[in-house]
């Protein structure tokens, strides 16, 4: 069963319609993430789970209940604000226990919740402070933990570790996913950054221009992209993309590059034309040898484990290739290019992904 | 910065630090002799120049203000009336300002522009009706008839008003989050993180009431009803004006509101700059 479903759901704001009719569900335990770049719409659709932007149309179930007129408070939703929202003039436990209180709780299970929340987020020392008094890594556990003693049916994050530094960013990151699969809830979490929605997601839900682009598992947005915009999104460095036209080959199509060079792949299509054609740094192997495409090294940046490499083509494509970290690859070489053929992805022109 | 700069400027710190002096000096004199007359003998005080300080020193017009006129009575009438427009400027001003700020609802611009342009409508152009409307309910010479029309106060109402605009928006979604009612946002979310511009706010509406003098001495009669600021007109008797009686009932009823001045000087500072920054 389906602990949030989103059926048909459409948001304006005035005359700009900012979500049409988009429909999406969120099982139980599942975390889903929802990435996308800047004004995606991806805030907003977590916004309108939480009740905190009212849903035009459509119908938003929460625990098989009906929700999308229900006040924030009593959708049965936490929700982790990206600058933690902790009221200044409360301790960490009044804090925490701030919306208990409101449903009239009795105290003793106030007490008793927001002290197991305390222990599981190791912030017990912390009860009696002020959020003043706490470091940016403790305000975001108290956030949680104002999350937690609700018991929620499902948890909502909006970008929450966007306002901590890189290394702690990491150590919170590694947390959530702990805490993820200690408490076994529904979470569902925005971000822009790719690494965080690669590393917590069950599930991701790539967003652009306030439509869902894909729906999958990281390892399934990231192997079999299903638009041009989710295949560059993902990925550091990003997918090279190489401009071209396809023709009947004999395993599959064969891509023509802007220079006359072919390659072949074995994606079926049904059209051929004007395609471009994908693959990543990772699926492209260097080689000494004439066969591949020829190119020149513009840049070369040594990662340790593997290196990249920035290369042009005769056409003044550039393309990224990885390397080994051992690599002997130089600046100004010149190198070939060899494409896997099983990992070369075709985009027609509305940008829809073919995959072998 | 050459050492002839230097100069030039200690000189233009020096001029405008004595012309400060001057100023200082001119606007606290009237207070300086208003205390020094009221503790001279009343010969002393009608004499045709100036002492700067008294000759015979006397605390009796003190004792006469404290034990010849009803000046408890106005105390006590002086701290209600005040205490009853604060505590009401302050609540209703604070539900407004919050209404304003932060509630969606129709004509929200409208009476925003109302409230600021309320500012252009002096208190004294309406202080005919205000006397008809206390006089029909029946409120001449009562503490309600005091208080009721010293309640315009929109200058508190858009302090209010930016001093909520000014909070984050997530602690207001946090609160709705958190199942929190508009009321319970405003009093636990709203107001303790405006507690600064509450007590301020409270503390010029106690001294702007305090010091009102025109309205209460058009609404109260009575002498018993009488604000100490009313009172103090009253210290003279059939022979005329005594001038160091009615100094010492002045003194006598300003205390009150220096005392605050001189407890929370940096809140009313605070107050003061708040609501003069305020444009209508």
């Amino acid at each position: 069963m389906a602990d949030i479903s989103l059926q048909n759901i459409s948001k304006s704001f005035g005359a700009v319609e900012v979500i049409s009719g988009l429909s999406l569900d969120v099982h139980s335990g599942e975390f889903v993430v929802f990435l996308g770049p800047s004004g995606s719409g991806k805030s907003t659709v977590l916004r309108m789970i939480a009740g905190l932007e009212s849903i035009d149309s459509g119908t938003l179930l929460i625990g098989g209940k009906v929700s999308q007129d229900l006040a924030p408070g009593q959708r049965n939703v936490a929700m982790v604000f990206q600058n933690y929202a902790l009221y200044p003039h409360m301790t960490v436990r009044e804090n925490m226990a701030f919306g208990l209180k409101n449903i009239r709780l009795a105290p003793d299970e106030i007490k008793r919740r927001v002290e197991e929340a305390a222990h599981v987020l190791e912030i017990g020392a912390l009860l009696d402070r002020k959020p003043a008094q706490l470091s940016g890594g403790q305000r975001q556990r108290v956030a949680i933990g104002r999350a937690i003693v609700k018991e929620p049916a499902a948890f909502l994050f909006d970008e929450p570790l966007s306002n901590l530094d890189a290394a702690l960013r990491v150590r919170t990151r590694v947390e959530l996913a702990e805490l993820h699969q200690r408490m076994k809830s529904t979470m569902i979490y925005v971000t822009h950054d790719q690494t965080e929605a690669m590393t917590l997601g069950d599930r991701i839900v790539i967003l652009n221009n306030c439509k869902i682009e894909q729906i999958g598992t990281p390892l399934e947005v990231y192997n079999t992209p299903a638009t041009k915009f989710v295949a560059s999104f993902i990925g550091s460095p990003a997918m090279n993309f190489l401009s071209g036209t396809t023709s009947q080959g004999k395993t599959g199509a064969n891509f023509v590059t802007s220079d006359g060079l072919t390659l072949e792949t074995n994606i079926a299509l049904s059209n051929f034309g004007a395609f471009e054609l994908g693959i990543r740094p990772e699926a492209i192997r260097l080689t000494d040898a004439a066969d591949g495409l020829p190119a020149r090294v513009r840049v070369v940046e040594r990662l340790g484990d593997r290196t990249l490499v920035y290369a042009v083509l005769p056409d003044g494509t550039q393309i990224v290739a990885q390397d080994s970290g051992r690599s002997h690859v130089q600046t100004g070489d010149k190198v070939h290019l060899i494409f896997d053929p099983s990992q070369v992805v075709l985009f027609d022109a509305e940008g829809k992904a073919h995959h072998s | 910065m050459t050492s002839g700069r230097l100069q030039k400027l200690n000189l233009f710190g020096g001029i405008i630090t004595v012309f400060t002096l001057i100023c200082a000096i001119i606007w606290a004199f009237p207070i300086y002799w208003g205390i020094v007359s009221s503790l001279k003998p009343e010969d002393e005080v009608v004499r045709p120049y100036i002492e700067l300080w008294p000759e015979t020193l006397t605390f009796d017009h003190y004792w006469f203000a404290l034990t010849e006129t009803q000046i408890g009575r106005w105390y006590i009438n002086s701290i209600v009336t005040a205490l009853g427009v604060t505590v009401l400027t302050v609540s209703t001003s604070m539900f407004a300002g919050y209404a304003i700020s932060q509630l969606r609802f129709p004509f929200r611009r409208t009476l925003y522009w109302l409230i600021l342009a309320s500012f252009m409508v002096p208190t004294q152009v309406l202080i005919i009706n205000h006397f008809v409307l206390v006089a029909n309910m029946g409120l001449l010479n009562s503490w309600a008839g005091i208080i009721l029309p010293q309640l315009i106060h929109p200058v508190v109402i858009i302090v209010y008003k930016q001093f909520f605009d000014q909070v984050p928006k997530d602690f207001r979604e946090a609160a709705a989050m958190d199942n929190a009612s508009e009321f319970g946002t405003l009093f636990k979310v709203y107001m303790p993180m405006n507690w600064g511009v509450t007590t301020a706010l409270a503390i010029v509406s106690f001294i702007w009431s305090w010091n009102a003098f025109l309205w209460p001495f058009l609404a109260v009669t009575k002498n018993e009803m009488m604000t100490i600021t009313v009172g103090i007109t009253q210290v003279s008797d059939a022979f005329g004006v005594y001038y160091a009686r009615q100094l010492a009932a002045a003194v006598l009823a300003g205390f009150p509101v220096a005392f605050a001045y001189l407890l929370f000087q940096r809140r009313v500072t605070t107050a003061i700059t708040l609501s003069a920054g305020i444009k209508g």
